[in-house]
């Protein structure tokens, strides 16, 4: 489903060439809860742009669904991020002037959805992730944790092929922290595939897979829960 | 100012919020500077003197429309009515009222004959108090004799003896000769008829306040025998508003079937004269005083925006050991540098519309005092601009550099 | 879309209040500064007769003195002398064409406590009401026989009538003029010419005149000269005949030509007839007639005030820098909004989705300031009513195409402003925003 092959990614600047990806390899399965993991500056951010499809790269393959995404250009690009990925953000990168209910709507808006569609798919995300009562409610009335909730539903609601976490815990204490990966394993749970970068090794251990990155290429996998990844391989 | 290098350097990174600040210095400038400079141009307009003693000045007008209208009669017996009224100095039949934009000129020759040279003047006709009414003084010469003053009417083609000059007048026709040496010279009218000066005026402005011979004025001894009739009056200092009312009392009760129109002071006169002059000078202090606060504002918005975007970098720099004085005297210098930048293209955007304003408008040069001026000015409004915001820099805490998010 | 834009729009200025206020502010100040000026000037450009402003021609003849110009360089007088203009309505080849003066007289109005008053007076031939497109109350203008013979016709003004004979058809009833009696033929209905171009010699935006006369009782009646009366050389012999004989200038003349045949044709008249003047001993000048339509007479005589023209151009500098201005407070706002852009763009809206979310916010703020703009405008025509009085009388009103030039000029100003900050904001990679610092 996510087919990375030999990307590289150099970042040039007038006196340096920094290479942030160097021949990264990873396939995602289906179903997949993926957690990437890595020292600072190891790449992993890199990965996460270029998965998301925020960022170009520079050699190598990288399909999606199937699609090669290499000569693509913006606007199909904005059409693929709008459809197949969800984001979920560190700092929750939520619309403060908007309430629940459009803060969610917002990738909807960039489809050609019914109103009454677009209002079912809000109800039924924020429904998922328990804020359905608050739907009215701006963004700062929130809790960080319920906050992050709330990116949560926006990145559901779009139904997407799966989700991209960054650091979704890093700026949540651990009571939340914990209860956002619950909701990320419930919703794994029901089929929806999720990769996650996070420096924290804790939560590394709760998805199916863990990918470790170093100097901008995998070093290391490990299957946290073999049973699982052997079904989907 | 030893951070002006790091501080260009900066600058260089954010171009545009720069170039924006400059930009507005140098078209505020530009317009202030010739905006200044028409005011300035139009005040010397206003302020020239028009030779009378306008505070105690006022006109009516008489218009016989009677079948047995006897004018010659009726102009007599008013003036000497008036002139015996207790609040009056003189008066006189004039033929046209100073800065009143409507009279009568011709020309004046040194020489007779068709084709010589002549000097343009404006023609006041009054009898022998017409000096006294106008509050004109002699500087050479005599004035006029009662016996020397005679009537004439529109068909009236030849021109009494004696005339007075203005002293501008005469030295634009004689000027090599004093005025003691003027007077006694003949001068031509009509090409051939001559002239006596008897007498040199000081000073007296000819009806149109934008003719460029303003004051080349002559006085003739004449009265005009016409129904259409002005009257001139000079009142006792400080008495102009009982002389009116006793004038249009007098005026308005002598039945000789003739209307009085509506009376008009001299103060009056020059309002409605200068009026375009002062509601332009108005209208430009306006556009300067609103130009002036929204640059400040600009300059306010963009230099918060940007103090904004750098609160981090000020924070560590405090952290580091800054004082409030050094982020303070940074912005400042910031600013200066920018202002300067603006100032120095509004100086050459303010010479630039002057010769635009010069060639398609007439109007006059521009003088370079102004440029200094409009300079400090606009560095003033700069720092009274960046002031508030540098402070509020200042004020940052030094945690911020700590602190996430 | 567009309607969500406009909500997203509005939360946005919500959001900042002062800063919103400050853009359409400066936008307001600036159309505001803008629009004054472009009223006057547009109101005194205006075209006073454009059904028939290119057929109507003003008649000049160079009659002046061998040794200069009337005007430099080689401009001919601006009116004609009194042979000149009773000898070309009486032999011109146009259809319509007038001669016309300004004269002035006292109306004594019959009845109790009615004062007699001084009356603005125009001489004139009867063409004079077709060619002007004249609006009749009653009656009609006298006939082509009054015009040869100077019968005591007179036509009123609306506001004369009301004054004489209390706005009743006078139209057979007699008026006393300079102690004559005229029989009032026509009344004319509300008619305001801005300028009054058939005659701007004295000022393009006088007053219209009270009463209208038949040309032919210059002479008859003796009336005095009002306007300029501008003479190269003193009227020969005594009396008013002299000056009407003279080479004084005083007189205005206009011929409506419809066709270029038709104008060549009139223009080989005149110079045939200065021609035969020429054998008479006058119009000592090189041939030098003119025929100038009316916008090019209005242009000739620069009819738009200088100050207004140069006021105008400063009030446009200002609307610059009140330009230069939003740009700086748009950026400062956008650079708010870089966030919300960023993650927009991740969740798939393309950047022109994103460009247009921009253009319906800055729109607003233009359709705020040109608002704000336009009251300003009435405010400060009525500043400048009140500085310069009478002289600008309906020269500062707003009227409907001026509303919409003013609300187009702050949409296009505020695009314009909102051009660069939109662009710089929405250029902005979207995955450079998203990671907390």
């Amino acid at each position: 489903m996510l087919v990375m092959n030999n990307i590289t990614k150099v970042f040039r600047t007038e006196t340096v060439e920094t290479h942030a990806l160097k021949q990264f390899s990873l396939t995602v399965n289906e179903g997949d809860f993926v957690a990437v993991t890595g020292p600072s500056g190891s790449g992993k951010t890199t990965f996460l742009n270029i998965a998301g499809l925020l960022e170009s790269f520079d050699d190598g393959e990288y399909t999606l669904d199937g699609r090669s995404v290499k000569h693509l250009n913006d606007k199909q690009l904005s059409q693929l991020r709008n459809e197949k990925i969800g984001f979920i953000f560190q700092s929750f990168n939520l619309i403060p002037d908007l309430n629940l209910f459009d803060n969610v709507d917002v990738p909807l808006r960039y489809r050609k959805l019914s109103k009454a569609e677009r209002k079912e798919r809000i109800e039924h995300s924020l429904d998922v992730v328990g804020l359905a009562n608050r739907m009215r409610h701006l963004p700062s009335q929130l809790s960080g944790g319920q906050q992050q909730r709330v990116a949560i539903a926006r990145a559901l609601a779009g139904n997407p092929l799966f989700l991209l976490a960054d650091e979704p815990t890093g700026n949540l204490d651990s009571k939340m922290a914990d209860s956002v990966m619950s909701l990320l394993e419930d919703i794994n749970q029901t089929g929806t595939t999720i990769v996650m970068v996070t420096h924290d090794l804790s939560q590394a251990e709760r998805a199916h897979r863990h990918i470790q990155v170093l100097d901008g290429q995998v070093t290391e996998q490990q299957l946290s829960k073999p049973e699982l990844a052997t079904v989907n391989a | 100012m030893s951070q002006i290098g790091p501080i260009f350097r900066s600058l260089m990174r954010n171009k545009v919020g720069a170039l924006l600040i400059a930009l507005q210095v140098a078209v505020t400038m530009t317009i202030i500077v010739n905006a200044i400079h028409l005011i300035n141009a139009r005040g010397d307009l206003i302020s020239r003197s028009s030779g009378l003693d306008e505070d105690n000045q006022f006109y009516v007008t008489s218009v016989g429309y009677a079948t047995d209208f006897d004018a010659p009669y009726v102009i007599d017996t008013d003036l000497d009515a008036i002139r015996k009224l207790p609040s009056v100095t003189d008066a006189v039949q004039i033929n046209a009222i100073p800065m009143s934009n409507g009279g009568w000129s011709m020309g004046l020759q040194t020489k007779a004959g068709e084709g010589e040279n002549s000097v343009p003047t404006a023609l006041y006709m009054t009898d022998e108090h017409g000096l006294n009414t106008l509050d004109v003084e002699l500087i050479a010469g005599e004035n006029f004799k009662a016996t020397e003053v005679s009537y004439r009417d529109r068909n009236t083609r030849d021109w009494p003896q004696s005339v007075l000059l203005t002293e501008a007048l005469a030295t634009s026709l004689f000027p090599d000769l004093s005025p003691t040496e003027i007077v006694g010279q003949t001068v031509y009218i009509q090409s051939n008829e001559p002239l006596t000066i008897i007498g040199i005026m000081d000073h007296l402005q000819a009806p149109w306040t934008g003719w460029t011979t303003i004051n080349h004025a002559m006085l003739v001894p004449n009265k005009f025998d016409s129904p259409y009739s002005r009257y001139l009056v000079r009142a006792k200092p400080g008495q102009r508003d009982e002389a009116i009312a006793q004038v249009e009392q007098f005026m308005k009760q002598r039945d000789v079937g003739r209307m009085v129109r509506e009376t008009e002071t001299m103060t009056q006169v020059r309002m409605d004269s200068y009026r375009g002059d002062s509601a332009l000078q108005a209208i430009l202090w306006t556009i300067i005083v609103i130009l002036c606060i929204i640059t400040a504002l600009g300059i306010v918005g963009l230099v918060s925006f940007s103090i904004n975007r750098r609160r981090r970098q000020i924070g560590t720099r405090r952290a580091l050991g800054a004082q409030k004085s050094d982020i303070m005297s940074y912005f400042l210098t910031e600013n200066i540098l920018v202002t300067s930048v603006g100032i120095f293209v509004g100086v050459a955007g303010s010479i630039a519309l002057n010769m635009w304003l010069v060639s398609s408008f007439n109007l006059p040069r521009l003088s370079y005092i102004y440029l200094p001026i409009a300079m400090l000015t606009m560095w003033v409004i700069g720092i009274l601009a960046v002031w508030g915001p540098a402070l509020r820099a200042a004020q940052i805490s030094p945690a911020t550099a700590t602190r996430n998010v | 879309m567009w309607l969500y834009y406009t909500r997203l729009a509005w939360l946005s200025l919500k959001r900042h209040p002062l800063l919103s206020l400050l853009m359409s502010g400066a936008i307001a100040l600036g159309i505001g500064a803008a629009m004054t000026t472009i009223t006057i000037n547009y109101l005194m450009s205006a075209d006073p007769i454009p059904e028939k402003s290119d057929r109507l021609f003003y008649v000049q003849l160079d009659n002046w003195s061998p040794n200069e110009p009337y005007d430099e360089p080689n401009e001919p007088p601006d009116q004609l002398t009194y042979t000149d203009a009773t000898a070309l309505k009486a032999q011109a080849p146009a259809q319509l064409q007038t001669a016309m003066a300004q004269s002035g007289g006292v109306i004594e109005p019959q009845g109790l406590g009615k004062e007699p008053f001084l009356a603005r007076l125009r001489l004139t031939h009867n063409d004079f009401f077709s060619m002007f497109n004249s609006p009749f109350l009653y009656g009609q203008g006298w006939s082509d026989s009054a015009d040869e013979t100077g019968d005591r016709s007179i036509v009123l003004s609306k506001s004369a009538n009301e004054e004489i004979f209390a706005g009743e058809n006078s139209v057979g009833r007699t008026v006393r003029l300079e102690g004559k009696e005229f029989r009032v033929v026509g009344v004319l209905d509300e008619w305001v010419l801005k300028p009054r171009f058939y005659d701007v010699t004295t000022g393009a935006f006088n007053e219209m005149e009270d009463a209208y006369l038949p040309f032919k009782l210059k002479e008859t009646m003796e009336l005095p000269n009002s306007g300029n009366t501008n003479c190269w050389k003193m009227p020969e012999g005594e009396g008013f005949k002299s000056f009407l004989t003279s080479e004084c200038v005083n007189f205005q003349f206009w011929a409506q030509l419809d066709s270029t045949q038709a104008k060549q044709e009139y223009m080989s008249f005149l110079n045939a007839y200065v021609e035969e003047q020429k054998k008479l001993g006058r119009f000592p000048r090189p041939l030098n007639n003119r025929l100038t339509d009316v916008m090019g007479w209005m242009e000739h005589e620069n009819v738009v005030d200088d100050d207004a023209e140069v006021m105008m151009y400063l009030s446009l500098m200002f609307l610059a820098v009140c330009l230069l201005n939003t740009i700086g407070l748009l950026l400062t706002k956008f650079s708010f909004k870089t966030g919300e852009i960023a993650l927009r763009r991740a969740v798939g809206a393309t950047r022109m989705q994103l460009y247009q979310q921009q253009f319906v916010e800055t729109v607003l703020i233009g359709i705020a300031g040109g608002i704000g703009g336009l009251i300003l405008a009435a405010l400060g025509l009525l500043g400048i009513e009140y500085l310069y009085g009478e002289q600008v009388n309906d020269l500062a009103s707003l009227n409907l195409p001026l509303l919409g030039i003013g609300i187009l000029l702050a949409i296009i100003s505020s695009v314009l402003a909102g051009a660069y900050p939109t662009w710089r904001t929405c250029r902005i990679p979207p995955a450079s925003q998203l990671k907390s610092e």
